[in-house]
């Protein structure tokens, strides 16, 4: 399905995401142009929610290690879905 | 919290169910393309799946700038090069519905927005760009150029989203303008993983 190559390639990115997604972020308190647009406008983001998982943080662990897991948990859910198309929906010529 | 994807509370009502259904639009009919197109065979579903994959983590990896914005890659324009319009629309929605419903990321009342950017928008331009260009000029230039107008289109067209939301021009101009700067990121990655590919001998494989 996922070769092997990539497979560690994603792995090896995933457990290096948290230096740049949690603490570089953190440390530059950096900001996207749509936080430029919010902030000008007067746009507040609306306050629901509808996962435990959100901004990539998992329930009772620190930032960092939620970050990774919350990575892993997305990783798997779209080999899942890859698995799930495959024996659903393949036309094999 | 950056913002990254369009959130809840950011687009008034008739834009956020506009936009749901064009990018609903356009999900049905890459599905009916993949379908009479028989693309949907084992290897493209590898493909679909590796992809999306590296799209989500990828995205998870921001490299900020101080003071400033971040560096990252959104992969509209990689899926649909390596993958073809509709495949690479379905991935990147994939990618993004994922992110929504999992992780917050992206409002739920915004997703068909977000798909529209950069799941519709990202894909379709970068993949033309890089169709028409090919032929002139080395991969390499070819997939830089698809990366930087992809994702500068898909920030413009958030920006318009938002501009016709509230009656204001003000987004579609910071919008068009950073994603400009920041679309040279996406090229050089852009650029880079396609002439590898081409490197290694993976074939691009639209039809």
């Amino acid at each position: 399905m996922i070769s092997r190559k990539t497979f560690i390639t994603l792995l090896i990115l995933l457990f290096l995401s948290p230096f740049f997604g949690v603490y570089l972020a953190d440390l530059t308190g950096y900001h996207e142009p749509l936080d430029i647009v919010a902030e000008e406008l007067g746009l507040i983001e609306a306050e629901f929610n509808w996962t435990p998982l959100k901004d990539y943080k998992f329930p009772g662990l620190p930032d960092f290690a939620g970050y990774v897991v919350s990575g892993a948990v997305g990783l798997a859910i779209i080999i899942a879905i890859g698995y799930l198309i495959k024996h659903l929906a393949v036309v094999n010529p | 919290m950056h913002i990254v994807h369009i959130p809840d509370g950011f687009l008034s009502l008739p834009v956020a169910l506009l936009s749901l259904l064009i990018s609903a639009a356009f999900l049905v009919l890459s599905v009916i393309k993949v379908r009479s197109k028989k693309l949907l065979t084992s290897e493209k579903v590898s493909i679909l799946t590796s992809l999306s994959a590296g799209v989500f983590i990828a995205q998870m990896i921001a490299w900020p700038i101080p003071g400033g914005t971040s560096l990252h890659l959104v992969g509209g324009a990689l899926a649909g090069i390596i993958m073809g319009p509709w495949l690479g629309i379905i991935s990147m929605s994939l990618v993004l519905l994922v992110q929504c419903l999992i992780f917050h990321d992206g409002g739920i009342t915004a997703l068909g927005a977000n798909i529209l950017c950069m799941g519709v928008v990202a894909v379709l331009v970068g993949y033309a760009t890089y169709r028409v260009l090919t032929r002139l000029v080395p991969n390499f230039v070819a997939g830089i150029t698809a990366g930087w107008l992809s994702l500068t289109l898909a920030g413009t067209a958030c920006g318009i989203i938002l501009g016709v939301s509230w009656g204001s021009a003000l987004p579609i101009y910071v919008m068009s303008v950073w994603h400009a700067i920041l679309g040279v990121v996406e090229g050089v990655i852009t650029g880079s993983v396609i002439s590898y590919l081409h490197r290694v001998g993976s074939i691009l494989r639209w039809e």
